[in-house]
């Protein structure tokens, strides 16, 4: 996931968990200031009586409630106040919820109860305040707040993703920049345009990195190629002067075999020698992309001269190609060690007596031109696989020196093939070489 | 034929002259550009291998200044330099074949026999192994007028080995000519005894190949009596 979508998440679920702890809290919230803030009046309007009462005598007031009732509204009914005399002489001072009946209807009051005594009387005073309308109230409020949050929650999380897009820039640019580099010299040194301190020094140190990296890879194809290179020609001598020996008069058989495998280890050498030679200069692109042939042709002249060695060992080489193709820029030798390398390696693995047969196919997929190349041989396990197109990787029981598919890979790199395996342990390997966006 | 070896390692020169030598060459050797420079401004050779790595010179300007000279020698470039830009550059200057460094020897004398055949139009007639008729030019083998189908490579092989004919040539060297360096993974590889027996067994439908000889602990051989 990318990193301004994490962002994006991130804000919206900090935002959507305060609203939600911000909402179950507005109700008691509310509640709680609303009694507080009527409890506080009732009291205020408790005070205003009793200083009337000390004015007036608390009989005068009583008298003056009466005849109507005790019980006093305001014309909305939205408050009541009552005094009269109690019935115990016990004092009382509470302030409670309690329903009422008006017009037929129940409704919560928040009533203060307050008594007192005057001249030997008690009386017992009622303060009420009707709950409806602050419950309306808190319902509003609650309602608002509601489609405020929602509103801001919004607000805010597309000014977030935009603003962090804009701020995350950069790095999306050094990340394109290191999607398209395929190796550290493909890398494009040109500066992100950001002003974020931490872009500048992260783009600046991977672009020194791929420096150092590419000069390190530069060094060693370096020193590889001047290591072989230099060995050409003592190994020249030797051989020369063992072909020359060889041919002398009057040696013995054994001296004959002797040389013979002097030659054949120096053959060995001279096969190492160059495959890395190879390999530098592959990597170094020294050959030449100027042949056009078609895929099929070469693949038939692999057949010929891989059919009888293979037929040797009771392996089958089956082909069925169905599609031709024809590569243009490319150099026809390289492809051909190439295919050459990968079908030698599938009938060098390939056993008579476990399905005996090493298939090449060739196919159309998409826009791609495929090659397939499968062996019922031991397989591999993925680590192997991993490593095979390493340098000096080989599979058990293979009296190759380990460069065949190193080569291979790196001819695959300098045509810009695909080279993919599919194996399983036991059940063989299949190697594609993808040629993509070509049309077949 | 004239032979001028120009190589700064002495002891390949001393190995490839002492080859030539048995080859019926007369062979000199100079392991300075200087020196061959001067050699072949006084002598007319027939041919001149030439090693590009010499300290002293750049082994192509030895190339130009013979050519320029309107000398007529055949150039054989040998070198440790496999690079392409080196090859073709080295064509365009008028070498006449290239051989990279290591090199068999019998490769060396078979390239030789073919720039001959091609510069001087020496050896260029057909060759007779037992019944059959080697055609170098058309790449043919003959049996009675009718050519017998042989792959490329199999051609290649008995084409080789006529070459350098009554030799034993080890499978080792037999590879290298027939796949070159390229490859080079089958070191031990059992690819030439393959050959030839499918060579043998196409040839021995016609008529007997007793010519073609295995040589225990070495190869194969090709025998032509010497007339």
């Amino acid at each position: 996931m990318k990193l301004r979508y994490k962002l994006a998440v991130y804000n919206l679920f900090t935002k959507g968990v305060f609203v939600a702890i911000f909402l179950l809290l507005i109700p008691w919230l509310l509640e709680r200031l609303n009694v507080y803030q009527t409890d506080l009046e009732l009291i205020e309007q408790r005070e205003e009586i009793m200083e009337a009462i000390s004015v007036f005598g608390a009989e005068e007031l009583l008298f003056g409630m009466q005849p109507e009732s005790s019980l006093t509204f305001n014309f909305l009914q939205q408050e009541y106040i009552s005094l009269v005399r109690a019935d115990s002489d016990s004092l009382v001072n509470f302030i409670e919820i309690s329903p009422q009946l008006v017009d037929g209807e129940i409704v919560d009051y928040r009533v203060l109860v307050y008594s007192f005594r005057v001249d030997g009387i008690t009386y017992l005073l009622e303060i009420g305040k009707s709950l409806e309308r602050i419950y309306r109230t808190e319902q509003n409020i609650r309602n608002i707040t509601l489609v405020m949050l929602g509103l801001f929650v919004v607000i805010a999380f597309l000014t977030d993703t935009s603003m962090t897009r804009l701020l995350t820039q950069p790095l999306a640019g050094i990340t394109q920049k290191l999607k398209n580099t395929k190796n550290p010299g493909q890398y494009d040194h040109n500066p992100v345009a950001t002003t974020t301190s931490d872009f500048v020094y992260l783009d600046q140190t991977i672009s020194d990195l791929m420096h150092q990296i590419e000069d390190l890879f530069a060094k060693e194809k370096e020193i590889t190629s001047n290591i072989s290179h230099e060995l050409l020609t003592p190994v020249s001598v030797v051989q020369s002067r063992l072909e020359n020996l060889i041919e002398e008069e009057g040696l013995s058989d054994k001296h004959i075999e002797k040389i013979s495998d002097s030659l054949r280890t120096l053959h060995r050498l001279k096969g190492i020698i160059n495959s890395l030679l190879l390999i530098a200069r592959v990597e170094n692109k020294q050959f030449l992309k100027t042949d056009a042939f078609w895929i099929n042709e070469l693949i038939a002249e692999l057949l010929e001269e891989l059919g009888p060695i293979a037929q040797e060992k009771g392996i089958k080489i089956v082909a069925k190609i169905e599609n031709n193709h024809y590569l243009t820029a490319a150099n026809r030798s390289l492809i051909f060690t190439l295919f050459f390398n990968i079908l030698n390696n599938a009938v060098k693995f390939s056993e008579p007596e476990n399905r005996g047969a090493v298939e090449v196919e060739s196919q159309k997929i998409n826009n791609d031109f495929v090659v397939r190349i499968t062996d019922h041989g031991p397989g591999m396990t993925p680590e192997q696989a991993g490593e095979i197109f390493q340098r000096f990787r080989k599979r058990k029981s293979s009296n190759g020196h380990g460069l065949g598919l190193a080569i291979a890979k790196r001819i695959a790199d300098f045509h810009n093939i695909d080279i993919r395996i599919d194996t399983q342990q036991g059940k063989g390997s299949t190697f594609w070489l993808i040629f993509k966006h070509f049309d077949v | 034929m004239n032979v001028l070896i120009v190589e700064d390692e002495v002891n390949l020169a001393h190995e490839i002259a002492s080859f030539l030598r048995k080859e019926h060459f007369l062979v000199e050797i100079a392991t300075t550009g200087t020196e061959a420079s001067e050699k072949i401004a006084v002598n007319l050779y027939d041919f001149v291998l030439l090693d590009l790595g010499l300290p002293d010179y750049e082994g192509l300007d030895l190339l130009g200044e013979a050519r320029k000279s309107g000398h007529e020698a055949a150039f054989i470039i040998i070198t440790a330099r496999g690079e392409v830009e080196q090859k073709i550059k080295g064509l365009d200057l008028g070498a006449d074949d290239y051989i990279a460094k290591p090199f068999s020897l019998h490769e060396l004398s078979a390239r030789m026999n073919a720039v001959a055949r091609r510069k001087f139009g020496l050896n260029s007639g057909n060759v007779a192994l037992g019944e059959f008729t080697l055609d170098i030019l058309a790449r043919k083998v003959w049996h009675n007028n009718r050519a017998v189908d042989l792959t490329k490579k199999q051609f290649d092989l008995l084409h080789y080995l006529t070459i350098n004919k009554n030799k034993a040539l080890s499978r080792v060297q037999l590879y290298e000519h027939i796949w070159g360096n390229l490859l080079g993974d089958e070191y031990d590889s059992n690819f030439i005894d393959v050959h030839i027996k499918n060579l043998r067994k196409k040839l021995a439908e016609h008529a007997p190949v007793d010519w073609l000889e295995t040589v225990r602990g070495i190869g194969y051989r090709v025998i032509i009596e010497q007339t």
